[in-house]
């Protein structure tokens, strides 16, 4: 009995009670410490885009794209200046590691036309690079899988295969060493003995011919 | 996570189906708080009855604070949300006309259809003459189109314009939506009781 008026006193407040719960949960709103929300890409997919391996891109496949001069190949050296002008890929752009979110460099690597590949001396560079600029949710980042030191033992200085091994290894050989060619190694300069023969002056015999006797044609 | 839609939780072919069944809850709560009356809507406007102020901002103030919960809670990105944009001499134009036709019809065009399907003939009258307006509206389109098109502001909200927190916008809202509750009552026990 006490019960069910209890519940009936309830009943008659209940708008006060909803009205109350509805000024709890807004002034909650108001009073929750704030915290500052993560930049750029939803964690799930940051992790999901690490995982994949479609990241990388092996180096004959750059090699190709290079030396078919497709367009769309942006090259970003994340080493240091130094080491940039040592040696760099053909048009790479260099954006050491420690200037990458640099607002110069902004405009190359947070864009959509082209396939940004960057690329280091090992992966490690350019992985960091990729990291961050991905959680930024830039698009169409690559890394150089293996970075130089792969590019050098594949392309510029390619493993001769051995003899029992598959025609397709053969194939890729033979298109590394052409590749690395392109960029301007292996050439064998053979050097091309010319003879020059000298030419003995020779006596011009002129032969004077005697003239015919002529036959008589004829008369009038 | 979400919106679920958007973030391809669900695919984007069940958006229809979601949303017929969304109009289906909107139609069996507007039916249920007796808004397919028109005695009962005009009721706001003569001080008799303020079922409709106290629904749809009792609603408007649980999504908003609801929504900026699962925000705060990171279950949805409140940014990826759809701002309607703001057209502000056509809105305020046509709220005008709406609030007009709205007054003399005892309908608001979500309400009517739902008096039409409870078969209510003011509410037959009034959807003929929606479609009416529709018409009238689509055939002198070029005319109105200047208005209809001018004073864009784009996808602005209240935090965009005052540059407050939403959060204090949202509290502010609540205690003017509990304030609106209260002083309706009072009105209300001023009022003569209208049965109907």
């Amino acid at each position: 009995m006490s019960k069910k008026y209890k519940l009936k006193r309830l009943l008659v407040r209940r708008y006060q009670i909803l009205a109350a719960i509805l000024f709890i949960l807004a002034a909650g709103l108001v009073l929750l410490p704030k915290y500052k929300k993560n930049e750029g890409i939803a964690p799930d997919l940051f992790v999901k885009n690490i995982i994949s391996s479609e990241r990388y891109i092996s180096t004959d496949l750059l090699a190709d794209r290079l030396v078919n001069q497709d367009p769309t190949v942006l090259l970003i050296d994340t080493r240091s200046e130094k080491e940039f002008n040592d040696y760099a890929l053909p048009n790479a752009v260099n954006i050491p590691l420690k200037d990458l979110l640099n607002e110069n460099f902004d405009g190359y690597i947070n864009q959509d036309v082209y396939d940004v590949i960057l690329y280091s001396n090992e992966n490690f560079y350019a992985d960091q690079a990729w990291i961050i600029s991905n959680r930024l949710g830039y698009q169409n980042l690559y890394v150089l899988k293996g970075g130089l030191n792969e590019w050098f033992n594949t392309i510029i200085n390619p493993k001769m295969p051995e003899e029992t091994e598959p025609k397709e290894a053969f194939d890729l050989y033979s298109f590394r060493k052409a590749a690395g060619m392109y960029f301007g190694v292996g050439i064998v300069k053979s050097e091309v003995k010319k003879e020059i023969k000298k030419k003995k002056p020779t006596r011009k015999v002129i032969t004077v011919k005697k003239k015919k006797k002529r036959v008589p044609e004829g008369g009038c | 996570m979400g919106p679920l839609i958007p973030n391809g939780i669900i695919p984007e072919d069940w958006n229809y189906i979601i949303a017929i069944l969304i109009g289906f809850a909107f139609g069996y709560i507007l039916e249920a708080s007796g808004f397919s009356s028109s005695r009962k809507l005009a009721g706001q406007f003569y001080g008799y009855d303020f079922a409709v102020l106290k629904v749809f901002f009792t609603s408007a103030v649980v999504a908003v604070i609801g929504l900026y919960y699962m925000d705060y809670l990171n279950f949805l990105d409140i940014s990826m949300l759809f701002v309607q944009p703001t057209y502000l001499w056509a809105a305020i134009i046509g709220g005008m006309i709406m609030g007009v036709g709205f007054l003399a019809g005892g309908f608001c065009p979500g309400t009517s259809l739902c008096a039409v399907a409870i078969g209510k003939i003011d509410g037959i009258v009034f959807t003929i003459g929606l479609v009416i307006g529709i018409f009238i509206f689509s055939e002198s389109f070029s005319a109105l189109e200047p208005l209809f098109e001018s004073s864009n502001l784009g996808n602005i909200t209240l935090v965009d314009t005052l540059g407050v927190s939403p959060y204090w916008i949202i509290f502010i809202f609540t205690i003017i939506a509990l304030i609106a509750f209260v002083f309706s009552d009072w009105v209300r026990s001023k009022v003569k009781k209208v049965f109907y």
